[in-house]
């Protein structure tokens, strides 16, 4: 659920930023191409003034020129003749000018078209009087301005300009609103989209806050469970160490009890093995008596078995046997109470750990079983191993029983190899015992680890208890143990030890 | 030995009792035996009605210690012992089943002069108390007063 809460929080920021990033570019653009509209509106705008500037110069000119025209034929002074070439020449480039500034507009560009033949026709007129009165045809010239054409197309070409401004004010107007428009709406854009980054930014605030305080209070709830957990913890140490301790203690305690009754068990029977040779020995002599056989010569010593014959025979053996069986069951309790007596005593014994040389450790238990080896005919090789801090006792204990095992259970008949070798592996010394024996079935892996059990072929006296001990200190250095063995194919056991095992340790017991 | 002295034998469990008393029989100890099967009975014997041990003035006596007992601890009767005036001469032979090192360290501190742990197998058994009545031939027991 709650992971469900997030998820949907995460994908509402990122639509969040989503949004705002959307509004941001949307901005831009608008702003940009309105930017570009109010200046091509600035600019058709500057291009109307332009052309009616450009109109009131084609006309300023044409009457700059008629005024010439006019001084010219009334005085016949060439500077007037001057003045109107000066005015033709800037009339052409004006001209020209204004025909390309209204190129883009059909309407002036029709009124253009109309007004250019006036202005020809015109300025013909003028160069024809001006000719007639320099040839001295004063008369024919002003007959020609009398005639009054020139008027009208004057007047004609006035109308045409004015039509052309009326235009060009209609389009001025026009482009004016447009400009407005366009930066009114640049603006509103703008304010618009401002106002949205900032409400997006507030809601972004709003939940960046709120999911900081969703995230200060999850991690006070995780602190409190945190310290939940670790006095679960502590708790549960206890509780275990107190069981822990109460097997040990009941595990001392039952094996004692054992013991005494087993004392008087054993000490009877030995009573009773003393009785049945006393027994015996009247029962033989009573026989001989019932029987009249010649005495038979007295026993040299007590202990010596009394002669019996048929069925006084066979109860003497079945009695025999019978003890025997008692007395061998008794040494097997009495094994099986002393390997619990031991663990337990182990089991409260203090480690104290030390600096230990582990390759010397292990050449001196290598030395007290060398005779051993030399029976079995069985090489033990140490390779270098990694030294350690751990207790001296367990490691002792350890290994020899390893290597007690790996020549106790080798192949009739084949000569023991026995290695063991080490090496380090994060913090930890890793030891291989490996022996080329009979190896043990992998379904009795996990068995020959537990108390009293053993496996394969019963042919070795034992109580199943070495690996057990072993298992037991190894987890109590704070290490592991395994075995990698198939049947016949030798075993391989495996104990990883911390290298150096602090002292604080000491007390906790698996 | 002028004064004959009496063995008192604190030990709950009878069937061990009568194997030890046949062991020091065994090995030509014939002192008195007077057997307990519980402290209780055993501290009233040694300390008498009064509390004091004075009956014992003068007694020569010799302890065989159980420290299983279901009553009181044997340890607790070790100290009583060592602790009275009277009593605290008298030898203490520890036997019982604990081989616990710590036991026998804890025993020694508090006076005890033998300690003997019951093996199970019943020659070592039967050597260790005919040894210990060896012992008791030798041993010279003070009497039990100053």
């Amino acid at each position: 659920m709650i992971a469900d809460v997030q998820r949907k929080r995460a994908v509402g920021h990122i639509l969040l930023l989503a949004a705002g990033l959307l509004v941001l570019t949307a901005i831009s653009a608008g702003s940009v191409y309105l930017v570009n509209k109010a200046r091509e509106d600035a600019r058709a705008v500057q291009r109307t003034v332009e052309v009616e500037n450009q109109i009131s110069l084609v006309q300023l000119q044409l009457r700059r020129a008629e005024s010439a025209q006019r001084g010219y034929l009334v005085t016949l002074r060439p500077d007037f003749r001057t003045d109107f070439e000066q005015a033709m020449s800037e009339l052409a480039p004006a001209l020209t000018r204004l025909g390309r500034l209204v190129s883009d507009n059909p309407v002036q560009r029709g009124l253009m078209d109309e007004i250019m033949p006036l202005y020809e026709q015109r300025i013909e007129e003028f160069r024809t009087t001006m000719e007639l009165a320099r040839s001295q045809r004063l008369n024919d010239a002003s007959k020609i301005v009398r005639e009054g054409i020139g008027r009208d197309t004057m007047k004609h070409i006035d109308d045409l300009a004015v039509r052309m401004r009326t235009e060009e004010d209609r389009l001025f107007v026009e482009r004016t609103t447009n400009a407005d428009r366009s930066q009114t709406l640049a603006a509103s854009i703008t304010g618009i989209g401002s106002g949205l980054v900032v409400v997006l930014a507030g809601i972004a605030i709003f939940l960046v806050r709120r999911s900081s305080r969703a995230r200060d209070q999850a991690d006070a709830r995780l602190r409190d469970s945190h310290l939940n957990l670790e006095a679960t913890i502590d708790e549960r140490t206890a509780d275990l160490r107190e069981a822990n301790d109460e097997i040990q203690r009941f595990a001392y305690i039952v094996s004692h009890d054992l013991r005494s009754p087993l004392v008087n068990i054993m000490g009877f029977t030995s009573e009773l093995e003393e009785l049945r040779g006393d027994i015996f020995k009247r029962i033989a002599a009573l026989s001989r008596a019932q029987s009249e056989a010649p005495p038979a010569p007295e026993n040299a010593t007590d202990t010596a078995e009394p002669v019996l014959e048929g069925p006084d025979q066979k109860l003497s053996e079945d009695f025999s046997e019978a003890l025997s069986f008692i007395k061998s069951s008794i040494g097997k309790m009495d094994r099986l109470i002393s390997a619990i007596l031991n663990l337990t005593r182990e089991g409260r014994r203090e480690f104290e750990p030390v600096w230990i040389d582990t390759k010397e450790l292990i050449e001196g238990i290598v030395a007290t079983v060398a005779h051993q080896a030399a029976e079995a005919q069985a090489e033990i090789r140490i390779d270098a191993l990694p030294n350690i801090v751990s207790d001296r006792l367990a490691l002792e204990q350890i290994f020899s029983n390893l290597i007690d095992n790996a020549l106790k259970y080798l192949k009739t008949g084949v000569p023991g190899e026995i290695t063991i070798r080490g090496r380090t592996k994060l913090g930890f010394a890793v030891f291989e015992i490996s022996d080329n024996g009979r190896g043990i079935d992998p379904k009795d892996h996990q068995r020959i680890f537990d108390l009293f059990r053993r496996a394969g072929t019963q042919d070795k006296p034992g109580q199943g208890i070495g690996l057990a001990h072993v298992r037991a200190l190894v987890r109590r250095l704070g290490g592991t143990m395994s075995v990698a063995s198939e049947l016949n194919q030798g075993s391989t056991f495996t104990i990883t030890l911390p290298i150096n095992w602090p002292a604080s340790n000491r007390n906790i017991r698996i | 030995m002028s004064n004959p002295v009496t063995i008192i034998m604190i030990e709950d469990d009878e069937g061990h009792a009568r194997l030890i008393e046949r062991n020091i029989r065994r090995s030509g100890v014939n002192n008195e035996i007077i057997p307990f099967t519980s402290g209780t009975a055993a501290l009233n014997y040694l300390f008498g009605k009064d509390g004091t041990g004075l009956d014992h003035k003068g007694g020569a006596l010799l302890i065989l210690l159980d420290l299983n007992l279901p009553d009181t601890s044997g340890i607790d009767i070790l100290k009583r012992v060592k602790e009275n005036q009277y009593l605290k001469t008298t030898p203490v032979v520890v036997l019982t089943t604990t081989d616990d090192s710590y036991e026998i360290k804890r025993c020694y501190e508090l006076g005890c002069n033998v300690y003997i742990t019951k093996p199970v197998n019943y020659e070592s058994f039967a050597n260790a108390i005919r040894q210990l009545g060896l012992f008791f031939s030798v041993i010279q027991v003070p009497p039990a007063a100053i």
